[in-house]
């Protein structure tokens, strides 16, 4: 084979319903034209970023300094990494200094880096569900295990589920709230839980990581804070990336805060410089490096974002989904109206061009992902489609 | 611990390294870094093309939407037509976009590449000396390397080679113009080894060249890359603008995977995929649109002949026994005597910092990184030549 056989296995493992149902909607959007379409199959934002970055960018370039785009250390400028620890000490209130800071590609590259750091062939690493489905490439791609753990109906953590998944062998456990794809925003009384739960292990001569995934951490609503974990337990590896909050995707820009707390901290540093090279990153593209270090303290407008999550949850309810109302990022995660999601999501896509993904593409049937990063107008465009639909599987209608 | 078992067996392995850039950092802070003659790392000093640093500027004045937003694992489809019709023209190939897949980097490319196409056991040949993050980014994904050595010029050996192909052969890792030698291999080995492959490609063995290009414009006195893509079919290349645009820290590179290989359609669809789940996604969007627009340029690769040639006099007039490079901006001369790390160090005594053979797999060698300013160059002049005295005198 012209692959390797783990390759293949991994694309087909994933493949199936994404790629058919994939190519229908290339279907239906050549059909009906992209207008008559309404996409929320993908978490790709369609906000830009703010004004403030364009002309910082245009102003850098237009008067570089020498070596604006050389090599620097494998963990990023430190002039970068000082601004950004700068901003983490105010909001955390911990002594981050710029050696805790590690500029990653974007949060995926983050993850990646610190799993080969961390993880030994048979290490697990315990992971909330319904969840990212990338996650689960990302432990394998080290040999690690994915230990699956259900949350509750309201999609908060689960703290007696988790406890009885830790054995001898977690190593990790990989949090990621605001949710991709449920929209929760784990409590600050769950994860206290959480964390003495963890800190009786650590007692016991265990060391389990906390590494979570912030990609979302600017995307609340309703004024809530996100509580400081770091203030909760020790070993926390927090990845973050300017994916969302800065509408900078493409780009690949993110990084890792070391708690201040974690007394090995260098030493896991040197570990990520070798693999942040031996992986093939090297270092975080260096042009938006300097983008991150200035606008910390800046981020798209959240409003608009709340804004269409009203406007969604107010869709859904209407039509009669059951839906726990989201606190932060841009995703819903209803329940479908029949078990097999498969099914409504192609009776949805195929009836009223709602482009939506089922919810075993999370680890969870019977649910499926909206996602609702894009314009309002699509998103008031398709309550007609979501009221047809919720009409015909809730009330019988045709 | 905080770091797993492999991570820490790597950081002990590569201590002396760090041991040997800290006594360097060290020199530097008593004699001035200007009194050090730093020739240990390829970090070119090369500034990017003044129009790309102008077309730079206009992409990020633009107000256009969606200048920064994901885009196809792959990258986007307007860069990669034009990366296409500069390789379709150099090769004469039926290339599209679909044989390209824009990377963070060649070495994210290279490790996406091994992902794709290597399982547990599988093994990789590397011509040895090498580059020695080859090492991991076959070990990454469960390869296994088979280091064969090249001639005493640093050209391929093809009949190591043979002797070293067995059944779970995947690929040969090739890297021309080559760190840390400066070789670069001719179209008559490359056409030997293509023989040799698809011998065993007729008995039913799939044996890729992979070849890491990352300074495929930085040649020397007219020399020619060969066209391995005609010479080879089942190829695939990768390659980076750090060197030949000078853009090393925003990572920006591509694989090009030949139109030739058989069923090359699922080789595309594993790599894009690799892509994603390795953590990369998609190579930076900016970068992307960049280099698009200057395939066809470079920095100014005179200037790195006229550094090749001054340290190639130097170091001949100096007495070291050493190949001429023709391309990269390497020199691997050998070590006067056996032990090159003592040598190294002894040159440190004198100034003059580089790297030990033994870090690319080679002892009794060192290599000369002269990426650096043209008048670091020429200060470094009676440092060697006093070391080429003490030579003498010592026997």
């Amino acid at each position: 084979m012209i692959i390797s056989h783990e390759m293949d296995h991994l694309i087909k493992d994933q493949e199936g319903w994404t790629r058919r149902m994939f190519e229908e909607g290339i279907r239906i959007k050549k059909l009906y034209g992209l207008d008559a379409v309404y996409d929320f199959s993908l978490g790709n934002p369609d906000t830009e970023p703010p004004e403030v970055i364009r002309e910082a960018l245009v102003g850098m370039l237009t008067s570089p300094e020498v070596g604006t785009h050389r090599y620097m250390s494998n963990n990023g400028y430190e002039d970068v990494r000082e601004e950004i620890a700068l901003y983490l000490r105010e909001v955390h209130d911990l002594p981050f200094t710029a050696g805790h800071i590690f500029m990653t590609v974007g949060c995926a590259g983050g993850i990646n880096v610190i799993l080969k750091s961390m993880i030994n062939p048979g290490d697990e690493v315990i992971v909330p569900t319904p969840f990212f489905w990338e996650f689960k490439n990302y432990i394998n791609n080290f040999g690690g295990v994915v230990k699956f753990v259900e949350t509750k109906d309201d999609f908060q953590l689960d703290v007696a589920n988790i406890e009885a998944a830790i054995t001898t062998k977690t190593r990790a456990i990989l949090i990621n709230s605001p949710n991709n794809p449920t929209g929760a925003v784990y409590h600050e009384e769950t994860l206290k839980e959480l964390s003495s739960l963890l800190n009786a292990r650590r007692e016991q001569g265990q060391d389990i990581y906390m590494i979570t995934d912030d990609a979302y951490k600017k995307l609340v609503y309703d004024g809530l804070k996100l509580p400081n974990l770091f203030k909760m337990y020790d070993l926390v590896l927090a990845v973050t990336s300017h994916s969302k909050d800065l509408a900078l995707p493409g780009e690949r820009i993110g990084y890792v805060a070391i708690s201040p707390n974690i007394k090995e901290y260098e030493l896991l540093v040197s570990a990520m410089m070798i693999s942040t090279r031996v992986l093939g990153f090297v270092n975080a593209p260096a042009l938006f490096q300097r983008v991150a270090g200035r606008f910390q303290r800046v981020s798209v407008s959240i409003e608009e974002y709340q804004k269409k999550r009203d406007a969604l949850y107010a869709i859904l309810m209407e039509s009669g989904f059951e839906c726990v109302k989201p606190q932060g990022a841009f995703y819903m995660f209803p329940k479908s109206p029949i078990p097999d999601e498969v099914e409504f999501v192609r009776a949805l896509q195929h009836e009223e061009r709602i482009m939506v993904v089922p919810g075993r593409g999370f680890g969870r049937e019977g649910y499926f992902r909206i996602a609702y990063c894009v314009p309002m107008e699509k998103i008031l465009g398709a309550r007609e489609g979501f009221l047809k639909i919720g009409d015909r599987y809730y009330r019988g209608g045709k | 611990m905080a770091v797993s078992k492999n991570i820490a067996l790597l950081m002990k392995s590569s201590s002396w390294i760090r041991a040997m850039f800290e006594e360097g950092e060290t020199l530097k802070k008593k004699y001035g870094a200007d009194n050090i003659y730093d020739f240990s790392l390829g970090n070119p000093v090369t500034e990017p093309p003044d129009a790309l640093k102008e077309e730079l500027v206009r992409i990020a004045s633009s107000k256009a939407k969606g200048m920064h937003r994901y885009m196809t694992n792959s990258g986007y489809e307007n860069v990669r037509d034009e990366i296409a019709a500069y390789h379709k023209e150099v090769t004469g190939l039926p290339i599209t976009r679909d044989h390209i897949v824009m990377t963070v980097g060649a070495a994210g490319g290279l490790n996406v590449v091994f992902k794709s196409i290597l399982d547990p056991g599988d093994e990789v040949i590397v011509p040895c000396p090498f580059f020695v993050e080859f090492m991991f980014y076959i070990s990454n994904h469960n390869g296994v390397m088979k280091l064969v050595d090249t001639k005493d010029d640093f050209h391929l050996d093809i009949d190591k080679i043979k002797a070293t192909v067995n059944r779970k052969t995947k690929a040969i890792l090739i890297n021309s113009p080559h760190n840390p030698t400066g070789a670069v291999y001719n179209e008559e080995e490359l056409k030997e080894l293509a023989d040799f492959l698809r011998e065993r490609n007729k008995k039913g063995q799939r044996i890729y060249i992979v070849a890491d290009e990352a300074y495929r414009k930085i040649l020397y006195n007219g020399t020619k890359l060969p066209n391995l893509m005609d010479i080879y079919e089942d190829t695939v290349v990768v390659t980076c603008h750090s060197k030949d645009l000078g853009l090393a820290g925003e990572r920006i590179g591509y694989i090009l995977m030949s139109p030739r290989i058989k069923n090359v359609r699922s080789l595309i669809d594993a790599t894009i995929f690799a892509n994603r789940i390795l953590g990369f996604i998609n190579a930076p969007a900016i970068m992307q649109r960049l280099v698009a627009k200057f395939q066809r340029d470079s920095v100014d690769i005179g200037e790195y002949q006229k550094r090749r040639d001054t340290i190639y006099s130097i170091l001949v007039e100096a007495g070291f026994d050493v190949v001429k490079p023709m391309g990269a901006f390497y020199v691997f001369p050998k070590s006067p005597i056996p032990d090159d790390i003592t040598f190294v160090k002894t040159m440190l005594q004198h100034h003059i910092l580089t790297v030990p053979g033994i870090g690319f797999g080679k002892p009794g060698y060192f290599r000369i990184a002269y990426c650096v300013d043209l008048d670091v160059i020429e200060k470094s002049r009676p440092y060697f030549m006093e070391v080429g005295q003490m030579l003498k005198k010592g026997g």
